[in-house]
């Protein structure tokens, strides 16, 4: 990988600090898969491991998005309840039994 | 209480696909229903609750939340106008709404982009030139959700909206009022926050493994 700012080659400090930028710009946020970088990441083994070590805690992280395992307590519905009640600007008066 | 922004965020969209009954509810709701605002509760307190309490990392403040996002959504139901999809427009509604409690919390006299950031200590260790064990197989969703439980609130941030719930890097520059490029930068510390945990995570669990195994 090739420094655009003054031709010449990335060390490996500077791949890794360069990340941040690099990760936004890869495809699907893979810099692994990008064969701009496979030099580089052959020739620094460090920062390979790096790269795919932050692109699985991404990829693991998208599968947080979905199902929604966590639910809230009966109590915030019935502060729901009591509060839509006793609100005079409420467009309605609520009473509401939760399904 | 100000009002929370309510433009979609357009990375989103698909990420939100109809479901079923909801516009039928919303409808109700809006002629004031009250069994259908329960239905509401019902189809997206799930998404909601889970989305404060992975912001905050806390339950009893996430609970606050949850029902001050639906006592708000209550009242600004008539506003929704499907220029989004339903889920999309209460998920940036509970967003803005964390955010604006964060700052009322303890950020009033500051930016949120200077007090976001932790302080040394819990930043992570550039550690460039030594070798690291893999992380690639070893982290289930479990064993991620604890740690970004555990990340300093800024970083838990930065993480949560861009890599669990889809936000661009300029929209949660909007929401956080940071720049771009502080949110990237956040962004990849988190990351190296969370490897930094996972790895002295699953080294403290192999040391426990080897202790059984020795008894």
């Amino acid at each position: 990988m090739i420094d655009p700012h003054s031709d010449r080659a990335w060390t490996c400090k500077e791949f890794e600090q360069a990340l941040p930028e690099l990760f936004e710009r890869a495809q699907g946020g893979k810099l692994s898969a990008d064969p701009r970088f496979a030099v580089i990441l052959r020739d620094c083994p460090q920062a390979a491991e790096l790269v795919r070590d932050l692109e699985y805690i991404a990829e693991t992280a998208r599968m947080l998005l979905e199902p929604e395992i966590e639910a809230p307590s009966s109590d915030v519905w019935s502060a729901i309840q009591s509060k839509l009640s006793s609100d005079t600007e409420a467009p309605a008066k609520v009473d509401i039994k939760l399904n | 209480m100000t009002q929370a922004n309510t433009t979609p965020p357009p990375g989103l969209f698909k990420r939100n696909p109809p479901i079923a009954g909801e516009a039928d509810a919303l409808e109700r709701a809006k002629n004031g229903d009250p069994d259908a605002f329960s239905k509401l509760y019902a189809l997206h307190k799930r998404r909601v609750y889970t989305l404060c309490l992975r912001m905050l990392g806390n339950v009893s403040e996430a609970e606050d939340m949850t029902q001050e996002a639906f006592l708000h959504l209550y009242r600004k139901l008539g506003s929704f106008r499907g220029e989004s999809a339903f889920s999309t427009w209460l998920h940036r509604l509970t967003v803005n709404l964390v955010l604006m409690h964060l700052r009322k919390k303890g950020l009033q006299l500051v930016s949120l982009e200077e007090t976001i950031n932790p302080s040394e200590e819990d930043a992570p260790k550039r550690d460039f030139g030594s070798r690291d064990p893999r992380l690639s197989g070893s982290v289930d969703r479990v064993a991620l959700e604890r740690a970004v439980g555990t990340l300093p609130p800024g970083y838990r941030l930065v993480f949560v909206l861009h890599d669990v719930e889809g936000y661009e890097h300029n929209e949660i520059a909007e929401m956080l009022e940071c720049s771009t490029g502080n949110s990237k930068s956040q962004l990849h510390k988190a990351r190296l926050k969370l490897r930094e945990i996972l790895r002295q995570n699953a080294q403290a669990s192999l040391v426990a493994q080897q202790g059984e195994l020795a008894r």
